[in-house]
């Protein structure tokens, strides 16, 4: 070993300059002098271009704001390995499961004290509740803030329930209506499945059917996504899975293994009448110009309105030079940025609610007033799902869900081994603590 | 006992020059023959070149047309200000010259390094001979995900990160074994009398292998090079692991930049075929302007143990 | 060129047998020098990573905090608890056996009928190497394309012409075959060695058989099989140590299902090591993960070479 590393060290001063092989730098607490403050994006390079626009008008004398260009395609990867060489930017985005697992081993700033007092409007009292207590670990910390909320919910095509002679999907609408729907629009002009839903057949399947076992007055599948202590499939949650397989079986669901990586284009299309999905997509469509009629309604539901949500947020890492100026940068990305960005391309209601309001005006002006009302029930729904495991185990659990769930979906394995997998996802809770 | 690459080179060398001239004895079956060989090839070059020239049609086709069904084969409205917009979305010409001196400075290193073992192990007597040839072919076998958590760590730990370094350095320290293992093959069928003519000149080692091996060797070597340049230039995971400002990328990590996931955003399959077509070029070029050396130097492949 | 081939036929018979120099004490230094660099970068990208890899395999470590030593645990959950690995090996083990047979087979005919006389062969032979030369991404990318059941060029061609279509990459019983199809699509890199290496047959040999009047098929199983197959062998070798590697096609083409069904090791292996979106690594459980897939490696490799005199030395002037 030691040999290994003096050859390398060898290699390093006599093929190249020194700079290049140059120590540590050393991160935290605050610093005077100017600052650059580094923000880094999951956005398309349209979104990006106009964060930076709307960066550009950030005023301080000591600070400046650099926005890091990605390949959005593999933001994954790349935080994957920003992380191990402790070069995160100051500022990134992120989802609540990485705060999470982030938060626990200590890579984040905990920014739970500056929220709660906060200075002037910029305090957690003006974020959507549900999701600052999301973004609260175990113990409280809070290792990134929540930027913008995602809500979920059924995109339609309007003209195809049209020429079926069904009405249109809206709030209220159960499951069995849905279902019922999509035999009738399977298999007609060009679409194969009458929906898609990869959010039931992926491996976060399980946690959406909860909202079935929720609305039905039954238990969710797990009690908390961020500190579980248990898994289950009531008999409710059972019947709710037994109608998916039902559907998948007879050919008006897509199966699991269903690629969704191009539905949105194919739903644009009029190949796919109606599919799960993200209140983003009203984006996309926007600059698409879906040559059909769509709409976006609520998820069915079976006696109590239940709805899946979740947010994204935006993360420090703990070795950020200036603490005060990132928080700084961060507050003027959730006060004013998003009021730039959100009319060209209304992607998400912000979790800061004062700016919400510029989301809904551009949806209102796109003429999108289906996903205008839809967000707005989705917010205020009382009855929520989380939509995956934030801990760290979380990958198993997917293994676990596609050898033991999936099957189920496409009726390789009967509903009765459902009870077999919850164990074991049981014992993975048991495990991890 | 024939040194086997002489075969090689004299069929590789007439085969350049093509016409059939055989005894035309029996003429119909030979016809049919012919025939059915012309039918077959055109079968190939279908298969081989379809998808190319669909990736082109993409390429040409506006963004929501590549998702008419039924699929259209050729463009409703050709749309060349793909290939003007794509690469324009990801400031080619940046990226195009980092991937260039990447691939030029890995091409160069890992040919030289390679040809530099070859010779040694092939022409010099010395302890240990058959035991690095041993090592330096078993690490053939090596899978390359053993090194990348391991190397990662060590990047990151002397500050390579974020530099061109860990794309290039490697191979310049033999990083590719089956290079080196070619280079020895090709090497041992050049006869030793050569070398013991230029050691009666008073060539020491060094001029020995620059001013005859090398020129001796060109197939070989300009083989390594294709090799070397097309997965240099092709690299993607590298790359996308060690850089981290996006003005050091090279092509192949630019590209993923179309194909966004996120935020409710169709791929940009148009623009990405488009530039596509860009960044493939360059190893096209270099492929066709040396693939008669090429074919002659896997040749040596060929050779492998009939000495 | 004509000037060096013709050196060689010269003297090339004379000098095979006179060995190499032997001017031994300036030639070790001269040697070590010329291998130097090879050497440095055997210890540091085979030799370290080897070491460093074994031991993090018998940790817990996610590459933030310092790896915690658990012995075999990972092994024991390799083999006994992950619903993931068995279904990764299955998978790893279809992919070898479909995929190895059909490139060499193809490879070879491939390599046959190009090394024919015909007007036009440069053009098929390159044609057919085109893409290999191609960025593998952007290939692999076109072809998930080709393949996608409701817009793609292969279903549309196929209903065309009223033959039956398929779900392709979409189905748990076709995503392989889809994949290994993509990865035939390169089999152009089996070929060129092949037509290396039957160009190498000496054509007299070809002559002698068609005077005694064996037929197509005899020449091929008794002159051209035989001369070709030490090559066949380290095709068998490459292609095989290539496929239990096989990562981009699943990565880019299916991310490894649907379900397990084209999990294979090492996108698997990836995966555990570079999760996706922001969770947390195991890079001991990869490690462990990696050491698996050696090992597999060089048992297949052994049992190859055992049928063969391949990785004897071939320096028996000593």
């Amino acid at each position: 070993m030691k040999r290994t590393l003096g050859v390398t060290a060898l290699a390093c001063a006599g093929l190249l300059a020194a700079t290049a092989c140059s120590g540590s730098d050393s991160g935290g607490g605050s610093s005077s002098g100017p600052v650059t403050v580094t923000v880094m994006t999951w956005e398309s390079a349209e979104t990006n271009a106009a964060i930076k626009k709307a960066l550009a008008d950030f005023k301080d004398d000591n600070i400046t704001v650099q926005l890091l260009d990605t390949p959005s395609g593999q933001y994954g990867d790349k935080l994957a390995s920003l992380t191990q060489a402790k070069k995160l930017p100051d500022l990134f985005w992120c989802g609540n499961d990485t705060e999470q697992q982030y938060t626990s081993q200590g890579l984040l700033v905990d920014w739970a004290d500056k929220i709660k007092d906060g200075d002037g409007d910029f305090k957690s009292d003006n974020f959507v509740s549900s999701a600052m207590d999301n973004w609260k670990t175990a113990d409280g910390q809070m290792g990134g803030l929540p930027s913008l909320m995602n809500t979920y919910g059924v995109w339609y095509n309007a003209d195809a329930f049209t020429a079926a002679g069904l009405p249109l999907p809206k709030a209220g609408w159960t499951w069995d209506e849905m279902y019922a729907d999509a035999a009738k629009l399977a298999n007609k002009n060009g679409a194969k499945y009458g929906l898609v839903a990869d959010q039931l057949t992926s491996p976060d399947g399980p946690f959406t059917m909860s909202m079935y076992a929720v609305s039905a007055g039954g238990a969710p599948f797990t009690d908390n996504v961020n500190h579980p202590t248990k898994a289950e499939a009531d008999d409710k949650y059972t019947e709710g899975v037994q109608k998916l397989v039902a559907a998948i079986k007879n050919g008006s669901v897509a199966p699991p293994g269903y690629d969704a990586s191009n539905v949105q284009s194919l739903f644009a299309a009029g190949k796919v009448p109606m599919t799960f999905g993200g209140q983003w997509l009203a984006a996309g469509f926007q600059t698409d110009k879906p040559k059909v009629k769509y709409g976006f309604a609520p998820f069915p539901q079976v006696q109590t309105p239940t709805t899946l949500y979740d947010s994204v947020g935006i993360c420090t890492p703990q070795y950020t030079k200036d603490q005060d100026s990132t928080f700084k940068v961060l507050s003027y990305i959730n006060t004013k940025v998003w009021d730039a960005v959100l009319p060209a391309s209304p992607v998400a209601p912000p979790a800061y609610k004062p700016a919400q309001a510029s989301y809904f005006d551009a949806l209102t002006k796109a003429q999108q007033s289906t996903v205008a009302d839809t967000v707005k029930a989705d917010l205020g729904a009382e009855k929520t799902v989380g939509v995956r495991f934030t801990t760290q185990w979380a990958q198993q659990v997917g293994d676990l869900t596609t050898a033991n769930y999936q099957p189920i979906l496409s009726g390789k394995k009967p509903v009765s081994d459902l009870p077999a997998y919850i164990e074991k996802i049981n014992g993975l809770i048991k495990q991890g603590g | 006992m024939t040194l086997p690459t002489e075969a090689a080179e004299a069929t590789a060398l007439t085969a350049g020059t093509e016409p059939a001239t055989r005894a035309p004895a029996r003429k119909k079956p030979r016809l049919i023959g012919t025939t059915s060989w012309y039918v077959v090839a055109i079968f190939i070059c279908a298969v081989m070149i379809v998808p190319l020239l669909w990736m082109i049609t993409i390429g040409l086709k506006s963004r929501t047309a590549v998702f008419d069904i039924p699929p259209k084969l050729l463009p409703h409205e050709w749309t060349w200000s793909n290939f003007v917009n794509g690469p324009k979305a990801i400031h080619f010409p940046r990226l195009f010259l980092n991937s260039m001196i990447i691939t030029a400075l890995s091409v160069f290193g890992g040919v030289l390094t390679a040809m530099m073992a070859g010779y040694a192990l092939a022409r010099l007597r010395f302890p240990g001979r058959k035991l690095w040839f041993y090592l330096f072919v078993g690490s053939m076998l090596l899978p390359g995900v053993v090194g990348l958590i391991p190397l990662f760590q060590l990047y990151k730990s002397i500050g390579w990160y974020d530099t061109w370094l860990p794309l290039i350095v490697p191979a310049f320290l033999g990083g590719n074994p089956l290079f080196i293992f070619l280079a020895r093959q090709y090497f041992l069928a050049i006869p030793y009398s050569i070398d013991e003519a230029a050691k009666i000149d008073g060539a020491g080692h060094l001029r020995i292998f620059v001013s005859v091996m090398l020129p001796l060797t060109r197939p070989a070597w300009l083989t390594m090079a294709i090799l070397a340049f097309q997965a240099s230039w092709n690299d993607y995971l590298n790359p996308l692991v060690y850089l981290y400002s996006s003005g050091k990328w090279p092509l192949s990590v630019g590209m993923a930049a179309f194909v966004s996931p996120f935020a409710g955003k169709t791929p940009d399959w148009s623009y990405y075929m488009a530039t596509n077509l860009l960044y493939m070029l360059p190893p096209l070029i270099i492929f066709f302007a040396a693939q008669r050396y090429f074919i002659q130097g896997l040749g040596a492949l060929g050779s492998t143990n009939q000495k | 060129m004509s000037r060096v081939s013709a050196a060689k036929t010269s003297v090339g018979r004379r000098s095979a047998r006179g060995g190499m120099s032997r001017n031994a004490g300036s030639d070790v230094k001269a040697a070590y020098l010329f291998i130097a660099p090879a050497m440095i970068g055997f210890f540091v990208f085979v030799g370290y990573p080897l070491v460093r890899s074994f031991y993090l395999a018998l940790t817990k470590y996610n590459g933030l905090t310092d790896p915690v030593f658990v012995g075999l645990g990972n092994f024991r959950r390799l083999f006994t608890t992950d619903p993931a690995f068995w279904p990764a090996l299955r998978a790893t083990g279809y992919l070898v056996v479909l995929y190895v047979p059909l490139s060499l087979i193809l490879g070879l005919a491939l390599a046959m009928f190009c090394n024919q006389r015909f007007a036009g062969v440069r053009v098929v032979r390159t044609l057919a190497y085109l893409p290999v030369v191609l960025p593998a991404i952007a290939t692999i990318t076109l072809w998930k394309f080709i393949l996608d059941p409701q817009v793609g060029l292969l279903n549309t061609v196929l209903d065309r012409l009223g033959l039956p279509t398929s779900l392709w990459l979409q189905s748990a019983n076709t995503s392989m075959p889809s994949v290994v199809l993509v990865m035939l699509w390169g089999v152009g890199a089996t070929m060129i060695i092949f037509l290396a290496a039957l160009q190498s047959v000496p054509t007299e040999l070809y002559e002698a058989a068609r005077v005694d009047g064996a037929g197509p098929w005899s020449v091929f199983f008794r002159i051209t099989l035989p001369m070709i197959s030490p090559i066949m062998l380290l095709q068998v070798i490459l292609q095989t140590t290539a496929a239990l590697q096989t990562f981009n096609q699943p990565k880019i083409l299916t991310n490894g299902g649907p379900g397990f069904s084209t999990n294979v090791l090492m996108l698997s292996i990836y995966n555990n090591g570079f999760p996706t979106l922001g969770r947390i690594p195991q890079l001991g459980y990869a490690s462990a993960q990696v050491w698996v897939l050696f090992v597999i490696i060089i048992a297949v490799i052994a049992l190859t070479a055992k049928f063969s005199s391949l990785w004897t030395y071939s320096d028996t002037s000593d």
